[in-house]
């Protein structure tokens, strides 16, 4: 990092705590655009419990829309946490130390708002009931072999590993806000969160093992979730274009992608909206647009090779799948608009420096990558379907209904809210990182030069 | 408040004294290295007098005769030839510990020249497209050639070769223009060509930074699709129905695991027998290690993932491409890759004592070169004995999986002659370039400093961009 401002540690508490003791002006506007837009959706919801799920636009051979389309995007984006926050940390990345936890809550709600996904796409949500097998005397058996039957395994697992992962981070800053609320309830409940945290040698070094083993322990959750939910599509042989050995690594470097551009959003919102451009610089921007460079081009790679193995089959039907996908309205436009927005749009502009260093270019772009990533999923999932069998007699008839709509919206709100709701209880850039950040900064003499230094971790 | 701390002498001196040590060291050939330039060089006129043996014996028609031979190309392909990106890799983001270990890995860029050699004959043994076997290139009579994969195989290899030639000349052109200024006779002379009229102005170091840059993102390029190609036009289509997207990227993936394990059994040796003990330490060894250890979960996660879709598939050509390939004549084989690529890296470099070693790694590498070597005579021995007339589009043959395929002496000695002739050529340009790259340990010297952090003593590294 080039860019850098010595705060002092009065100074960073007081700037990274200003949205917990205090509250932005426009934090209260937004807050209630997306409780109205989630009411609204429950609203809807009401209706489908009501109803029944055929008010959704899903019917035969569409069996999967919206929903499915919407969890697999979200599960994407829940990998941005695990992918700024260990990875990062484990090779030591200095840049990472301010977006860490924005990273890591994104991870929180967007896992709760694919979950929810799953609970609309059932229908008959009560029904979830019958994936675990917790009674046997019920004679229902889940088919072990069946990666639904892994699904809620992986995700539970990487729900709770992300937010061990959130709080074991917090648990310094919990202290910190402890010390310095005024009432007696919220002083009660930092101090319980906080565990007795005094800062002593031995909790820091406890804190940080703990961060270290966190990390490695949840990158092989991280993969097996985005595999297992891949192979929710591959493992199927009769879906064309679904059976294919490359979606599970297919699937985790689009999410990385997505993910990561969707970190590089929130940092923009960030250093606008609660005013942290002395903590977010240009050069963490520069930073994750190069490492963004790096994952879109790899991603594209994977594209490719899913692409192209299609027709190397030389198989008809699936020849048939992806002249459909790509010539046939409307997946056509669609596909043209993925991947123009997904790549070759924002990696261009990224390889431009003065765009790697501008929040709002960066925010553009990375709306651009989510725009892309979201069709992408879309298009996995719905063209296949929807070309199922030579015998099925009704084909591409899937339009979304405005319940799917609404719903969909409502996962956008609640992230939104949820994030909005964390930083009024809970600061969104990690003060002890930062701290160390300052304590382990130093500066050399090379000839006539100062240059920037750490001290090695 | 940040303070300046003052750069002095590094662990090796001042910038000079380590220039001085490293031309010294360079200029020093010793016994043990005449040895084994010796006994190299008559394995790998064996392996060569092995080559013509079997051309002149089996001709290029028989594809069963030339499974060891592509086994062995592939081999030095993923193993010499991706320990550059062990360079280029750390290189990009700028991690300190890489520079006594650049060098050592650029130079099996050497290697392109055996590789590309090995390679002319799978070109005659590849027959064209005329069979109807799958292709990228989607023949059809009179539209285009039918030994476009041939082509486009032969100049992907050879642009490989090239870039990691350029890559290892521009890297060491401040080099050699320290050997050309601190050494006299032949070496001098080498040096001077090649050094361009190196003088070290702020332009010329901007320019191969630059180049080094572009060379080494190239070189990553051309390794991924040169093994795209390989895959694509001389694996997969020998076997009718092997259709695996995830594969061209597991072959090149192996690359970087082996291209690690190369670099990490290339220092041990440097470190043991070459006298460079105090600029390959621990750090080095302990980067490399994890680099191998996540490499090791990375080529699990990869296999599973293809193997999983095919045995919940069972569709008739995965079936008999999981029966060739693992459960049937080549099922030893493959445990055996299993254990060596997979799980000893893994439960030993998980393991601190091991892992934060500097003889832990290397040895674990051994271990994953075996059973990489191991990987590429299962998978192209057993393509490569699929009968040829092998109906590429019929039904396919689930009870004809070919018996397993055991190697021959001709085949023993050219597996044994390239392997040896790519550690040759990497010892004979240690000869002419040095092995440790001055220029980075300079480097090294001006941005590294130890200063007091409270009770302790701290490593300080600048970052100057």
């Amino acid at each position: 990092m080039q860019e850098y401002i010595e705060h002092g540690p009065k100074k960073i508490n007081r700037d990274l705590l200003a949205g917990v003791l205090g509250l932005p002006r426009w934090w209260m506007p937004i807050a209630s655009v997306a409780l109205l837009v989630i009411l609204i959706a429950m609203c809807a919801y009401g209706w489908e419990l009501n109803r029944g799920i055929g008010v959704a636009g899903i019917n035969r051979p569409v069996y999967w829309g919206f929903y499915l389309a919407n969890f697999v995007f979200w599960i994407g984006i829940s990998h941005a946490g695990i992918m700024v926050s260990a990875i990062l940390r484990l090779t030591q990345a200095e840049w990472r130390r301010p977006v860490t936890r924005a990273a890591e809550v994104l991870t929180l709600f967007s896992l709760l708002a694919a979950l929810s996904n799953i609970f609309f796409h059932l229908g008959r949500p009560w029904r979830f009931l019958w994936i675990p097998p917790y009674d046997f005397a019920r004679g229902v058996w889940p088919n072990v072999r069946s990666p639904f039957i892994w699904d809620p395994s992986a995700i539970g697992t990487y729900l709770i590993g992300s937010s061990l992962f959130v709080f074991i981070a917090l648990i310094p800053d919990l202290a910190v806000i402890r010390d310095r609320v005024s009432g007696k309830t919220a002083k009660r409940v930092y101090g319980f969160l906080s565990l007795g945290w005094r800062g002593t040698p031995r909790q820091w070094k406890l804190q940080t093992v703990a961060g270290i083993l966190l990390s490695a322990l949840v990158l092989p959750v991280f993969v097996s979730v985005h595999s297992i939910v891949s192979w929710d599509f591959a493992v199927n042989v009769s879906v064309e274009g679904w059976h294919s050995t490359i979606f599970a690594p297919y699937f985790i470097i689009g999410a990385i992608h997505s993910g990561v551009s969707a970190v590089a959003m929130v940092m923009a919102l960030m250093v606008w909206g609660w005013k942290l451009e002395n903590y977010i610089t240009r050069d963490h921007f520069d930073a994750i647009g190069r490492l963004l460079i790096v994952v879109a081009t790899t991603w594209f790679f994977f594209f490719a090779l899913e692409f192209f193995y299609a027709i190397y089959t030389l198989e008809d039907p699936e020849i048939a799948l992806r002249t459909m996908q790509v010539f046939e309205w409307p997946y056509g436009p669609m596909f043209f608009v993925f991947i123009v927005a997904s790549y070759f749009i924002p990696v261009p502009l990224w390889l431009l420096k003065n765009v790697r260093r501008s929040p709002m270019g960066m925010f553009l772009t990375t709306i651009s990558v989510n725009i892309g990533m979201w069709l992408e999923r879309f298009l996995i999932i719905i063209p296949g379907l929807a070309r199922k069998t030579p015998f099925t007699f009704d084909w591409g008839t899937y339009h979304p209904s405005i319940v799917e709509i609404s719903l969909v919206c409502f996962t956008f709100a609640f992230v939104t809210l949820g994030v909005l709701v964390f930083s009024k209880f809970f600061p969104l850039v990690p003060i002890f990182d930062v701290k160390e950040g300052e304590v382990f900064r130093d500066e050399i003499k090379v000839g006539r030069r100062t240059v920037p230094a750490s001290i090695r971790e | 408040m940040t303070h300046i701390s003052q750069n002095s002498a590094s662990d090796h001196g001042t910038s000079n004294d380590v220039t001085l040590d490293l031309v010294n060291r360079h200029s020093h050939t010793g016994n043990l290295f005449r040895i084994s330039a010796v006994i190299l060089s008559i394995l790998f006129v064996l392996g060569i007098a092995g080559f013509v043996l079997r051309i002149t014996t089996d001709g290029t028609s028989n594809n069963d005769k030339w499974g060891y031979y592509a086994a062995v190309f592939a081999f030095i392909l993923t193993t010499a030839q991706g320990a550059p990106m062990v360079a280029i890799a750390p290189r990009i983001v700028k991690a300190h510990w890489r520079r006594s270990t650049s060098r050592a890995a650029e130079l099996w860029a050497l290697s392109g020249f055996i590789t590309t050699l090995v390679f002319v004959p799978l070109i005659f043994v590849l027959p064209g497209l005329e069979d109807g076997r799958r292709s990228f290139w989607f023949y059809h009579e009179g539209e285009v050639a039918r030994y476009i994969p041939h082509y486009v195989g032969a100049l992907s290899v050879v642009a490989m070769a090239l870039a990691g030639l350029f890559l290892l000349w521009v890297s060491s052109l401040p080099d050699l223009a320290y050997i050309r200024d601190h050494q006299t006779g032949w070496r001098q002379k080498w040096a001077k060509v090649f050094a361009r009229g190196w003088q070290g102005t702020s332009w010329q170091w901007f320019m191969v930074n630059h180049r080094m840059g572009i060379l080494g993102a190239f070189y990553f390029m051309m390794l991924v699709f040169t093994h795209f190609v390989i895959v694509a036009d001389f694996l997969m289509p020998f076997v009718p129905g092997w259709i695996d997207a995830l594969f061209p990227a597991t072959h090149a993936f192996n690359a970087l695991q082996g291209g690690v394990a190369t670099v990490l059994v290339t220092l041990f040796v440097m470190r043991k027998f070459g006298g460079y003990s105090d600029f390959i330490q621990f750090d080095q060894m302990w980067g490399l290690g994890k680099l191998l250890l996540a490499t090791s979960l990375l080529w699990i996660w990869f296999s599973f993932s293809s193997f999983m879709i095919f045995w919940f598939g069972k569709k008739p050509n995965e079936l008999y491409t999981l029966d060739l390939l693992m459960t049937g004549p080549y099922l030893w084989l493959f445990i055996a890759v299993f254990i060596l690529v997979f799980i000893v890296p893994f439960f030993t470099l998980i393991w601190n004592p091991v892992r934060r070693s500097t003889w832990g790694p290397p040895l674990i590498a051994c271990f994953v070169l075996v059973g990489t070597l191991f990987d590429r005579i299962r998978l192209y021995v057993a393509a490569y004995s699929v009968p040829a007339d092998a109906d590429m589009h019929g039904p396919i043959p689930l009870d004809l999986v070919p018996a397993a395929v055991y190697p021959d002496v001709f085949d023993i000695l050219i597996t044994i002659g390239v392997i040896a002739g790519a550690v040759l050529i990497y010892m004979l340009g240690t000869r002419l370039i040095p092995v440790i790259n001055i220029w980075e340990q300079r480097e090294l010297s001006i941005y590294q400093v130890h200063k007091r952090f409270h009770r302790t003593e701290v490593q300080v590294l600048g970052k100057p961009e």
